[in-house]
């Protein structure tokens, strides 16, 4: 590490205390942004430097009895790709910046509409007719500016896929319908890295890990859209399916996914969730 | 005893009052119980049963758990 920048996070650093008892040394978000700024370094790296300090960004105290400083490092330098911004991508995104991704990749070439005020946390009446990709980076730089977010206004097709993976640690499907997905996960195969996916319609959703190579949803579902046509997707099930999303994420870079070659079907009428081997 | 059926999405109109305990007969396959519901083949994707994924041949007995899922691909 580089010293200047070790003195520069030991002297930003102060005694707070701990939410499992004692006290130790935080460091405070003006503090992480001023060092960023100072070193021309991402805030991201600034608070995975700060932890191998033993020293804990005030934004992860509260889940350090949860995310152990070592796999917040590790969540701190990964980068993970993420395709659509809608409703299950707009959970995703605040879940995954929250949670201290260090680095997003996302794209989506939508603009808001007022029939995505149902479910799609970046959707607000002021933000009506703005891009995803816009919504996104204000959204971003409100709640983590320490994440780097890359956007891409624009659909992905088989052709842009491949490069927009390059990099990337996994891969998350949060598109809408059928007709992409089937593309996105042979693209996440090519690139040998994990696929994270989900779907639904109605109060019915289902979450799965596509290892490169296995068979996952898409090798079933066909590419005709599907029963949201006529269901839509309320936003308990959306949230439902982002949240799992989410930790499938986590789970996949800190360790080991639950779900891989397996879909989780779930269903808000009836509460029914099954996990279903492919 | 009969069978449990869990059927989603737009698939969940074709359930029976008796879902939870579904008289079966002999032999009886996921084809043959779609059909007995009125449920079009081609709107079932997935099928599981005991959470397995199965397929429309495959024989149901007493006692089996038999989700049937259509496309679903919503975001």
């Amino acid at each position: 590490m580089d010293d200047a920048l070790k003195d520069g996070i030991l002297a930003a650093a102060h005694p707070g205390s701990l939410p499992w008892g004692g006290t130790g040394l935080v460091l405070d978000v003006e503090q992480v942004a001023d060092l960023a700024a100072r070193h021309d370094v991402p805030g991201c790296e600034i608070e995975a430097l700060a932890l191998e300090l033993d020293v804990t960004p005030t934004r992860y105290l509260r889940n350090r009895q949860s995310v152990s400083p070592k796999d917040q490092i590790l969540l701190l330098r990964s980068r993970v790709a993420q395709v659509g911004l809608g409703g299950l991508g707009g959970a995703l995104l605040e879940q995954l910046l929250r949670l201290g991704v260090g680095t997003l990749r996302t794209a989506d070439g939508d603009i808001f509409e007022a029939s995505n005020l149902n479910r799609q946390s970046l959707s607000t009446l002021s933000g009506l007719g703005r891009g995803k990709t816009r919504a996104a980076k204000l959204r971003a730089a409100e709640i983590n500016p320490s994440a780097t977010l890359e956007t891409r206004p624009e659909f992905l097709t088989p052709e842009t896929l491949p490069k927009f993976l390059e990099g990337c640690t996994v891969v998350v499907d949060a598109l809408g319908g059928l007709t992409m997905r089937g593309h996105l996960q042979k693209a996440a195969a090519a690139a040998s890295i994990p696929l994270v996916t989900g779907a639904l319609a109605g109060w019915t959703g289902y979450v799965a890990v596509v290892m490169p190579g296995q068979i996952g949803p898409a090798d079933l579902m066909g590419t005709d859209n599907g029963g949201e046509e006529l269901l839509g997707c309320p936003a308990p099930a959306v949230n439902l399916a982002a949240s799992l999303m989410a930790s499938e994420v986590f789970n996949i870079l800190t360790g080991q996914p639950t779900l891989a070659g397996k879909m989780l079907v779930t269903d808000l009428r009836s509460h029914t969730f099954e996990t279903v081997s492919l | 005893m009969g069978i449990e059926i869990k059927s989603f999405a737009t698939l969940a109109k074709y359930l029976p009052e008796n879902g939870q305990d579904y008289p079966i007969e002999p032999g009886e396959t996921v084809r043959s119980l779609i059909t007995k519901l009125g449920i079009p083949e081609k709107d079932v994707t997935l099928v599981f049963i005991n959470a397995l994924r199965s397929s429309l041949d495959s024989e149901i007995a007493d006692g089996d758990r038999v989700g049937l899922f259509p496309p679903v691909g919503g975001g």
